[in-house]
This record gives C-alpha cells, sequence and structure tokens, in this order.
C-alpha cells in the first residue's frame, strides 16, 4: 500500500469535498424549507461558472472574487424561478414535483449552449496552476482556496439564518409554514428568498470551480446527483450535515477504489477496483445510510 | 362505460390500419409514441398505483435487455423467449430494491435516492463488463427475420409497439379491477388505514414492484432489436429514467390511459421543437423549448392531462364515473 | 460533345473521376431530367455531452456542400446543387434513429455522420433497412464495418489502423534517439472511444512485443470533473510517457494536474485522441500544451487542397481551424458528391455502386487517395503524428508530411515553462 498515494488522495478529496459542501449545502437548504428536491441544481452551478468566467474574460477580474457576482446573479435567476414556477408547485404529488425542475434543468443547460458555446473552456486564471509543496505532498492552491472560500460562505449562510430576521423566518416557515403564515410572515417572499440563496450557494460554488474544472453546458447533471448524496447522508434539511457529508463524499471517492483494490490484494484477489467505479463508492454509502440511518447522519427529526 | 370501450376500439382500430397511408418516418414517431407509453404504464403500477417513487427504472430495461442478449448469444435463445427470462430477472432485482426500501420504510424522496442507487450501481457495474462489451457497448449483429425481432421496416415493428401497449393496457385494467390493484390504491392514499385494516402493506407493495419491474424490463428487448447498440450511459442512466416518467405524470398517474395520453402529447411535442427549431447556429433552441413545454405543461395541468380531457369529454362519454 | 468535355474535366478541381468513362449511355436522358436539387443529410450530435465535436463536424459538412455548390453543383447530373438537411442525434441512438428517418423522408439520398460510434450503429442499421447510403465521415470502432452493411462506408481510420501507426511512429522515434525500452502509463477516458482506442494500444504493444511496457492503465469516465486522483496514480507509477487517450474537457484537466503535482515526464504522446488539438487547448493552456504529440488523422499541412479549405474555414469562424473531425466532416461531403458525379443517379444502388469504386484523391487529410474495401473501411485512411510546438501544430510525422522536426524529450518539464 502506497500510503503517500493515499494521503494525496484524501487530501484533494477533502479539499473538493469543501466546495461539494456548499453545492450540497443549496440543496439542503431549498429542500428542508420547501420540500422541494432543485432537479436544476447542478444546471445553475454551471450558470455561476459561466457568470465567473464571463468576467474573467472581460475584465480580468479572478473567478476567486467574480464569485460574489455569480451569488448575485444565480440569487436573481433563483428568486424568480421560484416566484414563476416553483411557488405554483409546492403542494403537488412528489412525483409532479420532479418534472418542472427537470424542465428547468434543460432550460438551464441549453440556454448556456446558446450563450456561450458547445467547446469546453478553461481559463487561465491567476492561480490556476499553483500548488505548494508539503513534504511529498501537494496542495493545489485553487483548491486550498476554493475550499477555504466555501467553507467561510457556508458559515456566513449558517449565521444569517441564526441571527437576521429574515433568517429566522426562513427558518420558521421550515418548522410551520402554516404557523409562519399565522403570525404575520409573507411565507412567499420568505421562499422565494430562501430558494434565492440556496441557488447563491451553489453559484458561489460554480465560480470558485472555474479555476479548477473545465466548463462546459452539459457537465451540470452529476452535480446534482453528487449533492442529493450529500443531503442524505448528513441528514436533509441539515446544514451542518451537507457540510460534512461533503467532506465524506469528497474523501470517499477520491480514495476508495485505492483502497478497496489494495484489499482486494490482501485478500489475495487479484482484482483492481478501477476509478471509473468510484461512484459505486458514494451509492454504497448511500444505500447503507438509507437502511441504516434513514434520517441521515446530523438529521434529528423524524423522517 | 360501453361508450369509453367503444372510443378505445375505434381508436384500436384507427391504429391498425395506420401503417397503411403513413411513411416511415411517422410510424417511428408512433413506435416512440408506444414505446414509451409501455414504459411510462409499466412505472405507472409501482407509481401511480402504490404511490412509491422510482426514479431508476432505467435498470430494469438494461436488466431486460443485456439479459435477452445474453440468452441468444448463450443458449442462442431468440428474444420473443429470452425476453420473459430476462423479466423474471427485473422483477428479482426489484423485488431486492423492495425490500430494502419497504422492510426499512423509506417513502418519498428516500426511496427515490434508494432506487437512483441501485440504478446507478447497475450501470456502472455493466460498465465494466466484457460480456455486454463493457464501454463500447454492445453492436448487435442485424439478422432481419421474424425469429429475431428484427426486421427490415418499420411496419412489423409498429405493430409489436403497438401490442406492448395493449398487453400493459389490459394488465393494468385487470389488476385495477383485481383485490391487489384495490389494495395497492388502498395503500397509496392512506397507508396507515389500510394497515390497520389488516392489509400487508409490504406484500402488496412488493408485488407492484415486481409486476412493474417485470413489464419494463421487457421493453429492454424492443429497445435492443430496434436500435441495436447498448450502451449503459444511454440506456440505463437517470436520464433515461426521467425520460420514463414524464409521460405518465403528464398524462395522469394512477390511471389506466394516462400514460398513453402523455405519451401522445410528449413525443410529438419534443418531434416537433426538434424539427422546427434546431436550426444551424442555434443547436440547443429546441431543447430550451422543449424544456418550458414540459413546465408550462404541468403548471397548466397539475393533475395529469387526462382528468382536464374527462372533464372535456364528460358529455361525450356520459354514464362514464371513474377511469 | 458536350458530354466527352463532361468527362475530361474534373468535377472538383482536385478530384480525378475513375471509372465514369464507361457509363454514360444514361446521361442525356439524365440531362433532360435534371434534379433541381440532390439532398444529402449531415447527421451529427449537435448537442449533448458532444456537442463541441458534433457542431464543428456539421460546420465541415456545411462548408463542403457549399463549395461544391461554389464550383457548380454535380456536373454530371447537369450541375444539380447540394442540399444539405441538418439532422441532431442528441447524442441518443434513438433520436438518431428517428432523425435519421426524418431526413430520408424528406428526400436525403445520402447520410453522412456521425462522430458517435453508437449513433453512427443505429443509423447504419436504418440506412441497411431503408436501402439508403450511409457514409461515416468519423466513427471510429471497428465494429460498424463488420456487420455486413451494404449501404454503409467509412472515410475514417479504424482503430485498428490508428494502434498500427502508432507504434511505427514510436518505432521511428526510439530508434532515432537510441531509447532501448519506455516505461509508460496509459490512460484512457471510459467511453467507446476512449475505450477501444486504449485497448487496442495495448493489445498491439502487447502482440508485437514492442518495447513499451505498460506499468498502469488508468480509465476515467467521461466528463470527469476531477483528476487529482488519477495524476496521484501516474504520478506514484513514475513512467517516462504518458499515453492519454483523453477528450477535450480533460485534457486540460490532466496538463493542469501533472503541472500542479509535478509530475516529471520525458513526453505526453496521445495514441489517438482529440483534446490534444483544438483551438481552445492551446489557447487555454499556452506553453504547457507545448511538447504534446498526438497520434491522429489530421490534415495535410502541405497539401494545396487542405490550404485553402483552411483559410475559408477560419475565414468563417473565427479562431476555429480544421482539424481531424471537421477534416473528415469534408471529406466525407466529398467523397458522396464525387460518388453522386461518377453515378450520375441519385438512386441508392447507383451511388452505392459509384461508392465501392470510390478513388478519390486528396490531399486535405495525411492519408492517400480515398478507396473503399469490401466492408466500406477506406483503406488509405492514415494518421500523422502532430506535435504541439511553440504553440502552434505541428505535423512531426510521416517526414513526407512533415512541417517539423519533432522535440523528445521534452526539454522542459510542465512547470519550467514559466506559465
Amino acid at each position: 500500500m502506497n500510503l503517500n498515494l493515499i494521503l494525496q488522495l484524501a487530501l484533494s478529496g477533502f479539499l473538493l469535498g469543501g466546495v461539494y459542501s456548499l453545492i450540497a449545502l443549496g440543496l439542503s437548504l431549498i429542500f428542508g424549507v420547501m420540500r422541494v428536491i432543485n432537479f436544476a441544481h447542478g444546471e445553475m452551478m454551471v450558470w455561476g461558472m459561466y457568470v465567473a468566467y464571463t468576467i474573467l474574460l472581460w475584465t480580468g477580474v479572478d473567478p476567486f472574487f467574480s464569485f460574489l457576482v455569480s451569488a448575485i446573479i444565480l440569487f436573481i435567476l433563483g428568486y424568480l424561478l421560484q416566484r414563476s414556477v416553483v411557488n405554483r408547485i409546492l403542494d403537488f404529488p412528489e412525483a409532479m414535483q420532479v418534472l418542472p425542475l427537470v424542465g428547468m434543468a434543460m432550460v438551464f443547460e441549453n440556454s448556456a449552449r446558446l450563450i456561450w458555446g458547445p467547446d469546453y473552456i478553461s481559463p487561465q486564471s491567476k492561480f490556476a496552476l499553483s500548488s505548494i509543496s508539503l513534504g511529498p505532498l501537494t496542495i493545489d492552491t485553487p483548491r486550498l482556496m476554493a475550499f477555504s472560500i466555501a467553507i467561510l460562505i457556508t458559515v456566513l449562510v449558517l449565521v444569517f439564518l441564526k441571527k437576521t430576521d429574515m433568517g429566522k423566518s426562513i427558518r420558521a416557515a421550515a418548522d410551520n409554514r402554516l404557523g409562519a403564515f399565522l403570525v404575520g410572515t409573507d411565507v412567499n417572499k420568505v421562499y422565494a428568498v430562501c430558494f434565492g440563496i440556496g441557488t447563491a450557494c451553489v453559484g458561489s460554488a460554480g465560480g470558485l470551480l472555474v479555476p479548477i474544472m473545465p466548463l462546459s453546458p452539459y457537465i451540470g447533471a452529476p452535480f446534482t446527483l453528487i449533492s442529493f448524496i450529500i443531503v442524505i447522508l448528513g441528514g436533509m434539511g441539515s446544514l451542518t450535515g451537507a457540510m460534512v457529508g461533503g467532506f465524506i463524499i469528497g474523501v470517499a471517492e477520491s480514495i476508495g477504489p485505492e483502497v478497496i483494490t489494495n484489499i482486494f490484494h490482501g485478500l489475495g484477489v487479484d482484482l483492481e477496483f478501477p476509478h471509473t467505479m468510484k461512484q459505486v463508492v458514494s451509492f454504497f454509502i448511500l444505500i447503507v445510510i438509507l437502511i441504516l440511518r434513514p434520517q441521515g447522519l446530523f438529521g434529528g427529526k423524524k423522517r | 362505460m360501453r361508450k369509453l370501450y367503444l372510443f378505445l376500439l375505434l381508436a384500436f382500430l384507427i391504429l391498425l390500419v395506420l401503417p397503411k397511408v403513413m411513411s416511415s418516418y411517422a410510424l417511428g414517431i408512433f413506435i416512440m409514441i408506444f414505446f414509451y407509453a409501455y414504459l411510462g404504464q409499466s412505472w405507472n403500477i409501482l407509481t401511480g398505483y402504490t404511490g412509491v417513487i422510482s426514479l431508476g427504472h432505467s435498470l430494469y430495461v438494461g436488466i431486460g435487455a443485456y439479459m435477452t442478449y445474453l440468452l441468444t448469444l448463450t443458449l442462442g435463445l431468440p428474444p420473443w423467449i429470452g425476453m420473459w427470462i430476462g423479466g423474471i430477472c427485473a422483477g428479482a432485482v426489484g423485488l431486492v430494491i423492495g425490500f430494502f426500501g419497504f422492510r426499512f420504510g423509506l417513502k418519498g424522496v428516500y426511496f427515490v435516492l434508494l432506487t437512483i442507487s441501485f440504478a446507478e450501481i447497475g450501470r456502472l457495474i455493466v460498465l465494466h463488463l466484457k460480456v455486454f462489451g463493457s464501454f463500447q457497448g454492445l453492436f448487435i449483429t442485424p439478422h432481419f427475420s421474424a425469429v429475431n425481432f428484427q426486421f427490415k421496416d418499420n411496419v412489423p415493428y409498429y405493430y409489436i409497439a403497438l401490442g406492448y401497449v395493449v398487453f400493459s393496457l389490459i394488465v393494468v385494467r385487470l389488476l385495477e379491477r383485481s383485490k391487489i390493484g384495490r389494495y395497492m390504491v388502498a395503500l397509496r392514499e392512506e397507508e396507515e388505514a389500510a394497515e390497520s385494516l389488516g392489509v400487508d402493506v409490504f406484500k402488496y407493495k412488493m408485488i407492484a414492484i415486481f409486476i412493474s419491474a417485470f413489464m419494463t424490463s421487457l421493453a429492454g428487448a424492443f429497445y435492443t432489436n430496434y436500435l441495436y447498440y447498448l450502451h449503459p450511459s444511454t440506456m440505463m442512466s437517470m436520464a433515461f429514467s426521467i425520460e420514463i416518467i414524464l409521460r405518465p405524470i403528464i398524462g395522469g398517474m394512477g390511471t389506466v390511459l394516462g400514460p398513453v395520453i402523455g405519451s401522445f402529447l410528449i413525443t410529438p411535442l419534443a418531434e416537433i421543437s426538434r424539427t422546427y427549431f434546431a436550426k444551424a447556429g442555434y443547436e440547443g433552441l429546441h431543447l430550451v423549448i422543449y424544456g418550458f413545454l414540459l413546465v408550462a405543461v404541468v403548471l397548466f395541468f397539475p393533475r395529469g392531462v387526462i382528468s382536464y380531457m374527462k372533464k372535456a369529454l364528460s358529455p361525450l362519454l356520459s354514464g362514464e364515473k371513474s377511469h | 460533345m458536350v458530354k466527352k468535355k463532361m468527362n475530361r474535366r474534373t468535377f472538383l478541381k482536385y478530384s480525378a473521376a475513375f471509372g465514369a468513362t464507361t457509363a454514360v449511355a444514361g446521361v442525356p436522358t439524365l440531362l433532360r431530367a435534371q434534379p433541381p436539387e440532390i439532398k444529402i443529410a449531415s447527421i451529427q450530435p449537435v448537442t449533448g455531452v458532444i456537442a463541441d465535436i458534433g457542431i464543428s463536424m456539421r460546420r465541415g459538412n456545411q462548408m463542403a456542400v457549399d463549395d461544391i455548390n461554389a464550383r457548380g453543383g454535380i456536373k454530371s447530373m447537369g450541375g444539380a446543387k447540394l442540399k444539405l438537411l441538418l439532422a441532431d442525434t442528441e447524442a441518443k441512438e434513438e433520436v438518431a434513429r428517428t432523425e435519421a428517418e426524418r431526413v430520408i423522408k424528406e428526400g436525403a439520398v445520402c447520410l453522412v455522420g456521425p462522430f458517435l460510434s453508437g449513433n453512427a450503429m443505429t443509423i447504419a442499421t436504418l440506412c441497411e433497412q431503408r436501402g439508403v447510403p450511409f457514409v461515416m465521415d468519423v466513427a471510429a470502432a471497428d465494429d460498424i464495418t463488420r456487420k455486413g452493411f451494404k449501404y454503409t462506408f467509412r472515410v475514417f481510420p479504424t482503430t485498428t489502423k490508428f494502434a498500427d501507426s502508432m507504434l511505427f511512429y514510436m518505432d521511428k522515434i526510439m530508434k532515432e534517439k537510441n531509447i532501448s525500452k519506455i516505461r509508460g502509463v496509459l490512460t484512457n477516458t471510459g467511453d467507446l472511444f476512449g475505450r477501444v482506442q486504449g485497448a487496442t494500444f495495448k493489445k498491439a504493444v502487447t502482440d508485437k512485443k514492442f518495447p513499451i511496457e505498460l506499468v498502469g492503465h488508468i480509465e476515467y469516465p467521461l466528463g470527469i470533473q476531477d483528476l487529482s486522483a488519477e495524476v496521484s496514480k501516474i504520478k506514484a507509477l513514475k513512467p517516462d510517457i504518458l499515453f492519454p487517450v483523453a477528450r477535450p474537457g480533460d485534457a486540460k484537466l490532466m496538463i493542469r494536474e501533472l503541472y500542479k503535482q509535478r509530475v516529471e515526464l520525458q513526453g505526453i504522446i496521445s495514441p489517438g485522441s482529440p483534446g490534444w488539438y483544438e483551438p481552445e487547448f492551446i489557447r487555454d493552456m499556452k506553453a504547457l500544451a507545448d511538447y504534446v504529440m498526438d497520434n491522429v488523422p489530421w490534415y495535410n499541412p502541405i497539401g494545396k487542397m487542405y490550404k485553402e479549405v483552411n483559410a475559408a474555414f477560419s475565414k468563417k469562424y473565427p479562431g476555429k481551424y480544421i482539424d481531424t473531425n471537421s477534416g473528415y466532416a469534408y471529406l466525407g461531403v466529398l467523397v458522396i458528391a464525387d460518388a453522386l458525379e461518377r453515378a450520375k443517379s441519385t438512386k441508392a444502388d447507383d451511388i452505392v455502386a459509384a461508392l465501392q469504386k470510390t478513388y478519390f484523391k486528396q490531399d486535405l487529410m495525411v492519408g492517400l487517395a480515398v478507396a473503399f474495401d469490401s466492408r466500406g473501411d477506406n483503406i488509405n485512411a492514415d494518421t500523422a503524428m502532430i506535435q504541439i510546438i511553440n504553440q502552434s501544430l505541428k505535423v512531426v510525422l510521416p517526414e513526407k508530411a512533415a512541417e517539423a522536426k519533432y522535440i523528445h524529450p521534452m526539454p522542459k518539464q510542465l512547470w519550467e515553462r514559466g506559465v
């Protein structure tokens, strides 16, 4: 077993997990409050990436600053989407709620294609190539920065929910929609703001990913799925859960194939667990969690 | 009721003679309408009737397609026989998923995630199996003959696909009128009440998922021999599962005719948006329009198109109570 | 007299119309009943995961049609103009089939396309069922032409051809540089093309006992967004040369990760894949793109035809140039036009007969004249070794088409290039 390799894998998985957390946080927030799964989540992240990329192209401002603009634009998009579509489907049967958001995912994906073209883009931002050596390990600077900013945003969102009036209303509406309505909260507005914050999270995550990943209109869908897994793992609606879940999935997918291969070899089985099957690790974790602890690691409430 | 049956008979007769007057291209669209109506109907048995949402039905299509192929390859069994064995395998997998889901009481979004997980693991496993062509996918060699389920012309495919739909309609109609079907609906509406009345919820959910998986997988044989290429990343993907559930949701879940109506609406919509809005320089526009149409249909017909059609047609079908 | 003159003339400046001199009896009647236009269809995956390549190929198809029409259309049929019908497979087989049916119904006499081998298989079967000729411009999986199709032809090299040429070029490099053995790691994307390309290369190396020791073979899914784990593994294996089969997205990801993790390499030589030659790769990677080699079916840089087509293409689509995909897309249409010219008919069987007799001289792509074997594969399709030198693409092998001498090993590691 190559310990350095495993450590390196764990480290980069952990750093990426921070960004996963932020993506999942948005999904979790939306689900926790509205009980709606945003199937357009990954596609909206791609919009966040393109916004940051466009700013880099036009003004040269690094994505590590312009992610704020991504967040604002995605907030507006999310707000409008909630007002126009999501708000009307809140009382639909669960299966019915899937469709409009799948439709919106197609709209986001293909309009990105129309606006920004089909090519893979990998803009050369300032920090894109720097890395720090730490003994035998390399720390990727953009990953480290994306990680730190993602954690910062997550904490800010948590503080916002705990301390501000709007945040308190959101939490109240999440607990009891009718109750919030009775005490005079404008539930529709609260919902729209909450959806906007959720999409702003994913939008800023998109901006942070620009220096790390090439972007194309069609890369969104897997992110929806992975944030799904993280949210279930951490516990639906639990924001701390989304954070921890992100780290677990990030590390598990990164070191999983290598570790399993080593276990195979240790058992005398000449089998290789290919990297192409790394998602199996996540899905396996998910199934186990679903069966043993369906409320998730941090979900207190009953399912 | 009789009027509805007469109406359906008439529609069926029209569909029977259509190949005489339609081009191969139009038949191809009808084949896709039937194919998805059948898949939607199979999904409807589980989700529409028992309320358990599955987003992993592409898994069963995959099992059906690959088992049928495998039996032809190893034992020389024609697809006509192999598909039923594939169906039983898919049903068995359905039971395993059902066991985990229902025994541990997973509902709503949790069951959705469970089905997605199994489907994705299944997809990744098939993707790594050499016998199924692994990442290359399977290139099916065409030997055009009725025994092989392979035809040169679209007309036989058309009648087979139509046969699939009629078969599914009969199955669902019989199921709906049977004791099993009534229990299924009862536990969809009021699970606790049904349970307290002594309905074995677990058992009926298991029956539903078995029938649903079994029927879904039969479509795999059709897919294989119509498109001649199998790759798990297309026909076992989550995108394909979503494709399966679109039509029954839009047509009306938990109804016999909903999936068919949904398919008659959605498949041409996709086709029309592709034909008229896919212009050079604007690639992707037709999918934007299609996406908006999906949203609009759900917003305007939240209970499925069928309930509005029923209202509109009720004078014509007077005497018809519920369907 | 008219017909004699026509037979002597070449229908395109570059093509030699072979085998057409004998069968001219039907020409006068055909001339009377001039078809106003001949429809052919471009069917490509222009939306979906591989849309970037699909678009580039649709452009190649379209430009070839426009050029042919500008030169007077199909002369043996009274200058009939070509009309290109456009179809989109959305990278799905079922859509590929419906779309192919649609263009056939709209009167396409021949189909050209698509990049994806899976889509191609469905279309090839349909064309067999309907009796419509089908020219695959790019779709490399060997299997498709092994199914005994009568109506399907392919101008692109098969994967086996890729591997053979790759070893031929590697042998040359190793001899010239006195390298006796290479430690290599092979990577490929986990889709049809990547998998086949990787496996064929590996098999060729083993079967021929070629002195490349593949110490690792890493696969990752198409559309992957994070290669850090894979590159860590590559680093641990300490290869001399990396043999990556990639796609546009992961190629960039790979280079960046290699840089960041400081993986020391003598060279990055792809056994043949996209990702390394698109304008965006060089634009985004700058000096990091240098010294990458790729064994691909490529344009012929010294060809007259190439120079003209490329100039026109770059003018029409700024920042783009003719590459493997758009080049073969262009060539595919030329081959069809040549067949139509000789067939003097739009009947499927006549076109197929003409396609079978194709001997189409061209200097657009590396490789000799296009000619099909009994399976429908282009026997003369070949690859070239290209290398990025000073951020511009050069053909380095074979020597008869070379613009520059290859550079190996890389004089500077990725992180020593001051980016």
